[in-house]
């Protein structure tokens, strides 16, 4: 009997073990230890002035867990192996044949600061056809990110008219050639979308006359809401007065006449001082000679913490003249309506 | 410290000065059982007719008692059987040993099952009308009077005691009103670790009802108990051989969950038999399984945001049990004994839910698979030795919690699509969101990749001598022993979540067909749920569409991971005097608590961002010495007056007392854990009358008074320096964080009758009646809600988390001699479950009553066919928000049904 028994309390044991449907209908996913490395862009898109005679964009990997447990936020662990990446141009926008824009590629990382792969004429391998737009390049091993770099005619989209539609092309990956030690794999839905800017449009930088009092106290008004040194600034201590409009964001430049002196990759140099506020675009007209502008800002405060800025209203171009009219919204409070006007 | 030592001391000098009473005094050793089929009757009186010495059979039917040499008589009573009277012959530094066996009052029954119920009956009131301490006990016979398939369930069915519920199935127990931390788990008399990660209490679905032999509530402690019991003590006791010819039985289930449209299983089986000429070997093997497929309909809303959620539940859970006891008899003095337990609770759950956000004109639509294990295991090694002037008794425990969550995924997709929402009654919501179940319309937001393990293992030893003395006109036991448990405890957590990096198509590719025809009764179509599994397929296909949230998982593994390490010390010394009626018990207990933990500090800075993660440890020590006196005074043979005044204390959830920190410098708020926090002492008073009935029932009323110091609940510390101590790195911050310092009180009455209505004419004599009620009332000071800076120690009154101001059960039966019918009603009265940020966020279970219908019938002694049906009336369970009008969850499960076979096969006599 209790043979039996014993039996019987084997198979219900055996019987039960597999009912509780723990691996039914289960497809586990990677974990963060397996997830392979992905190959990606650094940014979706940039834009430059029609005259200038290059591009570029910024290939990296995801960030992942520091093995070290230094970086909380996580960092780019470089491959262990080289790997081929492989690329296309494609979507071409205000002109039919890439080779009449696009001239050639190079590639180049950076060792350090001061130093790239270029200088140390280290060869990427570099392909692009400039007939079907495709194109490929070494990523190696031990590097956190590779600089492409497109060349451009500069003169096939500089013309002195006010261009209404876009001019752009946009690349994208098309594969990763790696040994089997290295498990990369690329994000096949990123691109990165190059915009040439119109110079006939808002794009580039408008200079304020600091001669001009008025003016000047405007702009003390408008941007010394959000800064206290321009608040305080005197007319004698300004060189300059800049702003300038770049791919998606707003730029305020300050020139000082004072001067300092600082020393880049063993280079010194005297250089005026700057004043410099920065804000993303949230809203620009691109294609007409008037439009509305937005663009929002944080300001960091005393007890680390951010508070965000924001400036709307809208510009009118008149040949080399900008008005831009603005107010300006910060902790609560608002500007009056202010124009300034800026000459390119 | 030193003074208590003393004390011990002289009480065991005492002990043994006292035991030389006993000198001229012999050993009587028997074991008292069922006339016809040798059941063991545990809880029976053994009384000498000659004097005050008793002695109570224990759950193996033995009992021992030290009596004067020469001829003695001995008077055994025991509910439901017929008073009996043996004489015995002691000699001198001898052992005489009895075999006594009553007769049933019931013997017109007793060729059939029908009596094995009244037995089960009559062991648990026996003994708890014998028990020195206040306490309720709920028989293997009794719980299977009850549709209740684990612990928690069984336990619902006893006064004072409400369940919390999880999909419908009872988890958690509060005892008289307070919350589960309230109360302590043991299995054969030692505490079981909690395989959850943050608490101390056990989630008691995790042990099925069919493993154990009885459960036992105390509701007032003795010395020799652990002193961490504030609500009571839950023993389950699990089962051991008793029978020396060979037993083989069991049952087996199927049923059927109307919501899931699903069958359902259970088994059990059970051997057992006593080896040898002395029947001194015993061995138990015990195994049972439980397969359910359940789920629920829930909709659930958040008022204050304007959100509302349709969540659909769909699970498989299974309970396996596996125990086995053997027990060794050297000799009448000299026994040991193993026992074990295993139980493994596994859930796995599918959640499909619609998450509508009208504020940002969005809805949520998400799928969630998790399966969960959890798994317990105990071994128990001791012994018993009886020698000429006192026994010894001793034993070891290992026992391990453990909770696997080898994965938690959960998919989520985001649509812009507008909805209004209204909820025109408490029963269900309208939603009026046009093309919600549009697929197509679904991107994808985020999935989350999450396994957790939690490990909890108690390592425990204890001993205790008893001395048995006689005063001319009186005799007693006077005891004392020690303890020593060793607890570590720990937790780790995997937190993946990934983000999009483009590319990923809308939830209309992952989709399944629904998983049932429909949905809170058909008011919502809940279209095709996402599939997870084809999203984990796509997602390990194309892993260049996705990333990883560092920061997140560096935050959230780094804030839940724990160890800790307890170490409890414990020693009592208790002295029990037996007058002609009256009991007397006293005694102290000290308990030494050494803690120490490590986790980690997460720290984010002003602008929101991962600044710091700083390992971290803290330490406690703290100690208690805790009187406790119990008197019982019998009235006659089957009426009892009783009265308890014991101090007892709960210690804080590890959550509580783990300084893992968040410190959040944009929201200006720290969650800091306290290492620091007391336990919660308590106060305990109690009186209880209780008579029983001859035909095996009782009616007894008791009170009780509880008052808490130390009360543990969440303070907020307004612009406080961070760290509250040493050299501060952010000059003012809120801290939120569990502190000592407040009282409650909680008082109550409960009232039990149950008996058989024999009195009555007719067909209805077999009618029979169980029904329990308890009153609660609580008060707890807390901080006000409305405290701030400028009144920071502002306080309000509410009543204590978990305690229902009614609580009650209700069962007719009708029992002829092999037909058995039972109509049972369990009601919860609301209780508050969480404390808002104000009064009228404060969340309440509410109210609910299940009834539940079950019947068998005997064919032979041999097979039984019963049959079961579970929330007949269809509670759901129901939450609201401040006042009853607010309902904001509410979830149904339908009714589940069983049919089964019990069978018990016995060994016949060669």
């Amino acid at each position: 009997m209790y043979k039996k028994l014993s039996m019987l309390l084997l198979v219900a044991a055996l019987f039960s073990t597999g009912c509780d449907k723990e691996n039914d209908d289960l497809e586990l996913p990677f974990t963060s230890e397996t997830f392979p490395q992905v190959l990606k862009f650094d940014e979706e898109g940039d834009g430059g002035i029609e005259d200038e005679d290059e591009f570029s964009c910024v290939f990296t990997l995801n960030d992942r867990k520091d093995p070290s447990g230094n970086e909380l936020g996580g960092i780019v662990v470089p491959l262990k192996n080289d790997v081929m990446v492989f690329f296309e141009i494609k979507d071409l926008e205000g002109f039919t044949n890439l080779s009449n824009y696009v001239t050639g590629a190079t590639a180049f990382y950076e060792i350090d600061d001061c130093t790239t792969s270029a200088d140390q004429n280290i060869d990427l391998n570099v392909m692009l056809d400039l007939n079907t737009g495709k194109g490929s390049f070494r990523f190696p091993k031990d590097v956190e990110e590779v600089e492409l770099v497109i060349e451009v005619n500069d003169d096939f989209f500089d013309d002195n008219v006010l261009n209404t539609n876009e001019r752009s092309v946009t690349i994208v990956m098309t594969g990763v050639q790696a040994n089997a030690n290295e498990k990369v794999v690329y994000n096949n839905a990123a691109s990165f979308k190059y915009e040439v800017q119109d110079d006939e449009a808002i794009n580039g930088d408008w200079e304020l006359d600091v001669s001009n009092t008025a003016q000047f106290m405007l702009f003390k008004e408008l941007f010394g809401f959000v800064n206290e040194d321009i608040a305080n600034l005197q007319a004698s201590e300004v060189e300059k007065i800049e702003i300038s409009f770049e791919y998606s964001e707003v730029k305020v430049l300050v020139e000082l006449v004072a001067t300092e002196t600082i020393t880049e990759c063993g280079v010194t140099e005297t250089v005026n001082k700057e004043i410099e506020i920065e804000a993303d675009l949230e809203e620009l007209g691109l294609y007409a000679a008037n439009g509305d502008v937005e663009f929002v800002g944080e300001i960091e405060q005393s007890n680390g913490r951010n508070k965000e800025f924001v400036y709307k209203g809208g510009f009118v171009i008149t040949g080399n003249l900008l008005a831009l009219t603005l107010v300006g919204e910060y902790d609560d409070e608002e500007t009056d309506e202010i124009t300034l006007l800026l000459e390119k | 410290m030193k003074k208590l030592i003393n004390t011990l001391l002289f009480i065991g000098f005492c002990q043994l000065s006292m035991a030389q009473n006993t000198n001229g005094n012999g050993l009587v050793k028997g074991t008292v059982s069922d006339a016809v089929n040798q059941g063991k009757l545990s809880g029976a009186k053994i009384k000498w007719a000659a004097g005050t010495t008793t002695s109570v059979a224990d759950l193996n039917g033995l009992f021992q008692m030290y009596l004067p040499i020469g001829q003695q008589t001995l008077e055994i009573s025991y509910l439901g059987y017929k008073d009996t009277t043996v004489m015995v012959q002691v000699g001198e530094n001898e052992i005489a040993n009895l075999n006594i066996t009553l007769r049933s009052v019931f013997s017109q029954l007793s060729n059939v099952l029908v009596s094995g119920y009244l037995q089960g009956q009559a062991r648990a009131l026996n003994q708890q009308k014998n028990a020195d301490n206040i306490v309720n006990i709920v028989s293997a016979g009794q719980i299977g009077r009850f549709p209740d398939p684990n612990a928690a369930e069984a336990l619902q069915r006893v006064p004072g005691v409400n369940i919390e519920r999880d999909q419908g199935e009872g988890r958690y127990v509060l005892i008289r009103g307070l919350a589960p931390q309230f109360t302590t788990i043991n299995v054969n008399g030692e505490q079981i670790p909690s395989p959850e990660a943050d608490v101390r209490f056990v989630a008691l679905d995790a042990i099925p009802s069919d493993q154990l032999a009885s459960i036992e509530v105390s509701k007032s402690l003795t010395p020799d108990m652990d002193g961490d019991a504030v609500g009571g003590t839950v023993n389950l006791v699990t089962r051991t051989a008793e029978n020396k010819d060979g037993r083989l039985s069991g049952s087996l289930v199927g049923g059927y969950n109307n919501l899931m449209k699903q069958p359902n299983l259970q088994g059990q089986l059970q051997a057992e038999k006593r080896f040898g000429k002395r029947n001194q070997l015993g061995i138990l093997v015990n195994a049972n399984y439980y397969h359910n497929e359940l789920g629920s309909d829930n909709w659930e809303r958040a008022p204050q945001d304007n959100e509302a959620e349709l969540r659909d539940y769909e699970l498989v859970r299974t309970r396996l049990g596996l125990s086995s006891s053997v027990d060794y008899t050297f000799n009448s003095r000299h026994s040991i004994y193993f026992r074990s337990l295993y139980s493994k609770f596994t859930d796995r759950e599918w959640r499909r839910r619609y998450v509508f956000i009208p504020e940002d004109d969005e809805i949520e639509k998400l799928t969630k698979d998790r399966f969960e294990s959890q798994s317990i295991n105990s071994y128990n090694l001791g012994a018993k030795h009886n020698f000429k002037k006192f026994y010894l008794n001793y034993e070891a425990q290992l026992a391990n919690g453990i909770q696997n969550t080898p994965y938690d995924h959960e998919v989520g997709f985001i649509a812009s699509i507008p909805s209004t929402l209204s909820f025109p009654n408490g029963s269900y919501p309208i939603i009026d969101a046009p093309g919600f179940t549009d697929d197509s319309q679904y991107e994808f937001d985020e999935v989350n990749y999450g396994k957790t393990l939690a490990k909890d293992r108690n390592i425990t030893s204890k001993f205790e001598v008893g001395v048995p003395y006689k005063t001319s006109n009186a005799s007693g036991l006077i005891k004392f022993g020690a303890k020593a448990r060793f607890k570590k405890k720990s937790y780790t957590i995997t937190s993946d979540v990934y983000e999009s990096n483009g590319g990923i198509p809308s939830a209309a590719s992952f989709t399944e067909s629904p998983i049932k025809d429909q949905f809170l009764g058909g008011r919502f179509n809940l279209g095709n749920p996402i599939n997870i599994t084809s999203f984990n397929r796509f997602f390990n296909s194309n892993p260049g569409l996705f990333e990883l949230d560092v920061e997140g998982k560096a935050i959230d593994e780094a804030l839940e991971a724990f160890e800790a390490e307890e170490d409890v010390y414990a020693g009592f010394a208790m002295i029990k005097h037996q007058f002609k009626k009256l009991m007397l018990l006293g005694g102290v207990r000290y308990e030494k608590t050494n803690v120490s933990y490590q986790s980690r500090d997460v720290v984010i800075d002003a602008a929101g961002d991962l600044s710091a993660i700083v390992p971290v440890s803290g330490q406690s020590s703290y100690d208690f010495v805790l009187p406790q006196a119990q008197l019982r005074y019998a009235v006659n043979k089957n009426t009892n007056i009783r009265a308890a005044a014991t101090l007892s204390y709960a210690r804080p959830n590890f959550s509580e007392i783990i300084p893992a920190q968040e410190i959040n410098e944009e929201d200006n708020i720290a969650n800091v854990g306290n290492a620091n926090l007391k336990p919660t002492q308590s106060l305990n008073l109690d009186a209880m009358v209780e008579h029983y009935f001859g035909n095996v029932g009782i009616a007894s009323a008791g009170i009780f008074h509880k008052r808490l110091d130390d009360f543990i609940y969440r303070k907020v510390l307004f612009g406080v320096p961070y760290p509250l101590t040493g050299t501060p790195i952010i000059p003012s911050i809120d801290v939120v964080q569990a502190q000592n310092g407040n009282q409650a009180n909680l008082t109550g009455m409960e009232l039990a009758f149950q008996r058989k209505l024999g009195f009555l004419p007719g067909v209805f004599k077999n009618l029979s009646i169980y029904s329990n009620y308890t009153y609660t009332y609580s008060l707890a000071t807390i901080q006000s809600r409305f405290a701030d800076g400028s009144q920071p120690e502002a306080t309000e009154k509410l009543r204590l988390p978990g305690q229902a101001e009614h609580v009650g059960n209700l069962a007719l039966a009708y029992e002829s001699k092999k037909f058995v019918v039972r109509l049972a009603a369990n009601f919860n009265g609301n209780y508050l479950s969480e404390v808002g940020p104000t009064a009228a966020e404060d969340l309440y279970v509410n109210s609910r009553m299940q009834l539940d219908v079950n019947g068998s019938y005997a064919f032979s002694q041999t097979f039984r066919l019963f049959a079961e049906f579970l929330n007949i009336n269809n509670q759901p369970f129901e939450v609201y928000l401040g006042n009853k009008d607010v309902v904001v969850q509410r979830e149904y499960y339908s009714w589940w049904a069983r049919v089964g076979l019990k069978f018990d096969l016995r060994q016949k006599n060669k």
